[in-house]
């Protein structure tokens, strides 16, 4: 058989493909103790660093001058955003809410850095200076991860 | 308390999801077009007259067009391969089973094939091999309408038949 390559117009083929990747991420001695905090505690832990003030979350060293890490300290679950993006259409699986959310910064009340997640629920007030509360996941749901703090809410 | 626990939390679960459309183009839809019917089809280089398979739109080494399609055997000869033992995530196949480069007769390149119904420790550089086929009707046009190859039973090919077309 031997034909022209163009010799017929032909209709386009699609296939829809997925690449999924799951795995275990080790998490270290650091953020191994501000996780189970979360998830035992329901506590938020920083650590106070020289020049820095306190970290959260905690990163065991100073990034001033990669001494270590210091005093732990308690901070609270409410503060401010520091930066904001809505998220109008989020993907499914790809992002962490199936319904627009955003993502923010917010320092938290006694911190000095800000941590990233996320803010559902009335997101025409979300905006940098606003004062969020954390909403913490059920006892027996929380499982050691950042999703333990299961977002924010705007207070004011 | 004012510390955090002792012990800390060692893994999280992280899951990468990429969700993505693969859309054909014209020479390789025709190629899987082709694969329902049990028709392998490579692509002709219009100055060396090489057949690509599956199918390209220029030549990779002279850069001319491959304008025409010509079809190729269901059969040929095991160029390269390799004995894997370590399974695969999502490739629901027997360890140890062996992958291997197939150049097709009439293909100027090789193919990359599954090799069945033979013991790994069997398979030579040079065996002869067909193609095994989904039967009629459960053939949809994709890479998988090949099973896998088997051997022929044929007698092998000397290296100097394939050297060039790993």
């Amino acid at each position: 058989m031997s034909t022209p390559a163009t010799a017929e117009p032909i209709a386009p083929m699609r296939q829809q493909l997925v690449m999924e990747f799951p795995y275990k991420h080790s998490t270290g001695e650091t953020i191994g103790r501000f996780l189970a905090g979360l998830k035992e505690q329901k506590k938020i832990w920083g650590q106070r660093v020289a020049g820095q003030g306190v970290v959260v979350p905690p990163v065991g060293y100073s990034e001033l001058d990669g001494s270590g890490g210091g005093e732990w300290v308690e901070v609270k679950d409410t503060g401010v955003i520091t930066a904001c993006a809505i998220v109008h259409h989020p993907v499914e699986k790809l992002h962490p809410c199936s319904s627009p959310f955003a993502f923010v910064l917010v320092k938290l009340d006694g911190a000095d850095t800000a941590l990233a997640h996320v803010v559902k629920g009335d997101l025409d007030k979300v905006k940098v200076g606003a004062r969020v509360a954390a909403v913490w996941a059920a006892d027996e749901a929380r499982q050691g991860s950042i999703r333990d703090l299961e977002c924010f809410r705007v207070t004011g | 308390m004012n510390e955090p626990p002792k012990e800390p939390v060692k893994y999280v679960q992280s899951h990468v999801y990429l969700p993505y459309h693969y859309v054909a183009g014209d020479y390789r839809a025709r190629y899987l077009r082709a694969l329902k019917d049990k028709k392998i089809l490579g692509s002709k280089c219009s100055r060396t007259g090489k057949v690509f398979v599956p199918p390209l739109l220029n030549s990779p080494e002279s850069f001319a067009p491959a304008t025409e399609f010509v079809e190729v055997a269901d059969k040929g000869v095991i160029t390269t391969f390799c004995i894997v033992n370590i399974p695969v995530i999502g490739r629901d196949l027997q360890i140890p089973y062996v992958a291997a480069s197939v150049a097709l007769d009439g293909a100027a390149l090789s193919i990359f094939a599954l090799i069945l119904e033979v013991q790994p420790e069997a398979v030579r550089m040079g065996m002869r091999v067909e193609a095994v086929w989904k039967p009629d009707g459960e053939r949809h046009g994709d890479h998988e309408d090949i099973m896998y190859f088997r051997p022929t039973g044929e007698p092998d090919e000397p290296m100097e038949s394939f050297i060039r077309r790993l």
